[in-house]
């Protein structure tokens, strides 16, 4: 039994880590129409600029326990540059979604080079403070607090979100922006500030997320490609721009993951393009996504 | 073994004598208006990256420690550094730094999948090529039977067969179950289907119970680490040597897979001794540090020099890639000097690999040479981890020594055959 929760919590982080950064490519191509391929960029970004703001607080008096703290608020920093990113898309609005794409990947590749301009080619990595809020042991099963906390910071931003787009006025303006553009704008909604908004929205999804992972991974030049493939499995079995769909999707994906892993470890990526191929077959759009016209 | 070492320090010791002496001998003065012009071909970026940097730095500390000396030969050392990317375009760069540089020899290349190809391209060519690492082996099997142009490092599976060896000696009779997780591509799976092979050859009696192939890169290793707990392993052997290395160690420990006594063997933990911090880091594993122990207090005095001189500059501690890309620039030196002394005027391309055939070296961290068939000859690091030092990352307890004569297979020799036949001494 514990050999089970062993493996089900390593699938379900694993679905939180790739929730996050689903998240932002769903909600900016859920309103924006852009499908974002620097989502990764924002991620890795947030990952090596909280090892950054960690090291720093830590060596400027900040007590190690506060580290979570510290890569909240540096996260939620870094997706200032959300506006001046926005403001170059608006360039590719218009135009065939091979712009929007080409314009995202040449984003992802000059991140690359930023990163490895301020922090080099070397992977960076947190030391050990994913275990300063030590473990939960229950018999065998032992589980770092942190994972649990970042499963727990995936759910609450998963609602968060989706309460914000249901339930506020904000957000319910914020859909109907994405199913008629023109109207909104002929009812008087400023799209143009409303994509800025919602872009933001999805880079701060992505830097947290980042600052969040990293003290239980690592930081790589890398990381923006590989976590993206991932993520459009996610996205491709959830359905594109639905909130609720990355969410089920990353949990697929997650435990799959997992279960291949601990029992057939070879077919760990067979197993869920697999299921990608299953739900293009019987459901394209996704499992919650809009059927295509 | 060591008398083995013995015999090389004292062939090195003659040779360091003409190469203390070269700044006093006098080369034609056309040889030292026109510098030797050397191509790098290494990773900067990616999971090779930081094992690219560290090398990269191992040939600057030679290149002016030669060049304050006189050069090679009397002519002074230019480096023209490319990058190492994927096959195809690290093999244009060889062509571009052949054609259009015009480099007298190529050295540097991390990757076995980027060895494996340039190496045929480098002998059609004609190119001299010195490789850091990597190898022309496919799988274990050499495809470059009678090279000429191409000189490899030591085969990659020493460092499986000298951590099989210690697990040996360590732990026999002490582990039964045993788990492998080790990276997914030839490099992983040989060193695992070597530690078997040996654990087989000297009647280990062990039960396998978990196999994990995580591809290079991996980042999250979770689900991993519970297969491999479910598993209940008394030992754990791994290749893994990328960043991937600390992670699964941090995880492993969050997991509790390192409570209760259970066993490490990490072949290539040297490539990041630096990020396994001590927090999640038991004593006792083996940790490989391949050619290269930074920490070793019997260092020779210029391996001493080079780790405080690499500490002060970088603030960091150097990995055996260094040592690797110090050899490749050594063998080089020892061979123009050598041709260049049995012609009495610069030899060409012919007369140096001629020259380097057979050469003994003193290296950063320890003698080598470089054989007849092109394959080097180095001595190797690895032992029992200890947290009693003054860094942040354990070091090595106790240190075993090895000879590679000791730990890959002769010239033309198979692999598994030779790991069946071999008196291999623990």
């Amino acid at each position: 039994m514990t050999a089970f929760f062993d493996i089900l919590l390593g699938g379900v982080f694993h679905a939180a880590v790739l929730f996050l950064v689903a998240a932002g490519l769903q909600l900016v191509f859920g309103v924006q129409k852009i499908v974002n391929l620097a989502c990764g960029s924002f991620y890795a970004l947030g990952a090596y600029f909280g090892i950054t703001s960690v090291n720093w607080a830590v060596s400027a008096g900040v007590p190690p326990s506060l580290f979570l703290l510290v890569l909240l608020a540096s996260g939620l920093l870094l997706g200032l540059i959300g506006p001046a990113i926005e403001l170059l898309l608006r360039t590719v609005y218009d135009r065939d979604e091979a712009f929007q794409l080409l314009l995202t990947f040449a984003l992802v590749l000059m991140f690359q080079d930023v990163l490895r301009y301020f922090w080099g080619a070397t992977p960076q990595t947190l030391g050990n403070y994913a275990m300063e809020y030590g473990k939960l042991s229950v018999g065998d099963l032992q589980v770092p607090t942190y994972n649990i906390l970042v499963i727990l910071a995936s759910i609450l931003i998963a609602f968060g979100i989706g309460a914000f787009l249901q339930r506020t006025r904000y957000g319910r303006i914020l859909r109907a922006t994405a199913e008629n553009r023109e109207m909104s704008q002929a009812l008087g909604v400023n799209v143009r500030w409303m994509y800025t908004t919602v872009f933001t929205l999805g880079t701060v999804l992505g830097t947290v997320g980042g600052a969040m992972v990293v003290p239980t991974a690592a930081a790589s030049l890398d990381m923006p490609v590989e976590l993206v493939v991932e993520a459009f499995a996610v996205v491709v079995i959830g359905g594109l721009g639905s909130m609720r769909g990355a969410l089920i999707g990353a949990l697929i994906v997650g435990l799959m993951r997992a279960a291949a892993i601990s029992w057939w470890a070879e077919i760990e990526m067979l197993a869920i393009y697999l299921v990608v191929i299953a739900v293009l077959i019987v459901r394209p759009a996704g499992i919650f996504g809009k059927p295509i016209e | 073994m060591d008398s083995k070492r013995r015999k090389l320090l004292h062939a090195i010791g003659g040779t360091g004598v003409v190469a203390a002496a070269s700044p006093y001998l006098s080369f034609p003065a056309f040889a030292q208006n026109t510098p030797l012009r050397i191509g790098i071909i290494a990773p900067k970026a990616g999971i090779a990256g930081t094992i690219g940097e560290c090398g990269l730095r191992g040939t600057q500390y030679a290149v002016a420690e030669m060049n304050a000396a006189g050069g090679i030969a009397g002519r002074k050392i230019e480096l023209i550094v490319e990058e190492e990317t994927n096959p195809k375009d690290s093999i244009e760069r060889l062509r571009k730094l052949v054609l259009q540089d015009k480099v007298d020899c190529v050295q540097g290349i991390v990757s076995s999948g980027v060895s494996l190809a340039m190496g045929a391209v480098a002998e059609e060519m004609k190119a001299l090529l010195v490789f850091w690492d990597g190898t022309t082996q496919d799988g274990v099997k050499e495809t470059l039977r009678n090279k000429r142009y191409v000189f490899c490092s030591t085969d990659n599976e020493c460092e499986a067969v000298m951590a099989s060896l210690l697990v040996v000696k360590h732990w026999k009779g002490k582990f039964k179950r045993v788990a492998g997780i080790n990276p997914d591509y030839s490099y992983g799976r040989n060193n695992f289907a070597a530690f078997q092979a040996l654990m087989k050859k000297f009647g280990v009696e062990h039960e396998i119970v978990a196999e994990q192939w995580p591809k290079v890169g991996t980042t999250d290793l979770t689900s991993h680490v519970a297969a491999l707990k479910a598993a209940k392993p008394d030992l754990v052997f791994s290749s893994l040597l990328f960043a991937d290395l600390p992670i699964f160690m941090r995880t492993s420990h969050g997991a509790g897979l390192m409570d209760g006594g259970t066993k490490f063997a990490f072949p290539g933990a040297g490539f990041q001794h630096t990020a396994l911090k001590k927090p999640f880091t038991p004593e006792g594993m083996i940790l490989g540090h391949n050619t290269l122990y930074f920490d070793h207090p019997n260092a020779s005095p210029m391996q001493k020099k080079f780790v405080k001189e690499y500490e002060d500059k970088y603030k960091d501690y150097p990995n055996w890639e260094a040592d690797r890309a110090y050899f490749a620039m050594a063998v080089y030196k020892a061979g123009v000097e050598a041709a260049y002394k049995a012609k009495n005027a610069w030899p060409g391309k012919e007369d140096i690999i001629n020259a380097m055939e057979g050469v003994k070296v003193m290296s950063l961290g320890g003698p080598g040479e470089m054989r007849k068939d092109h394959i080097a000859e180095q001595t190797f690091y690895q032992g029992l981890s200890t947290h009693k030092n003054r860094y942040d990352f354990p070091t090595l307890g106790n240190i075993d020594t090895m000879y590679s004569t000791q730990l890959q297979k002769p010239a033309g020799m198979d692999f598994w055959e030779w790991i069946k036949t071999a008196n291999i001494k623990l």
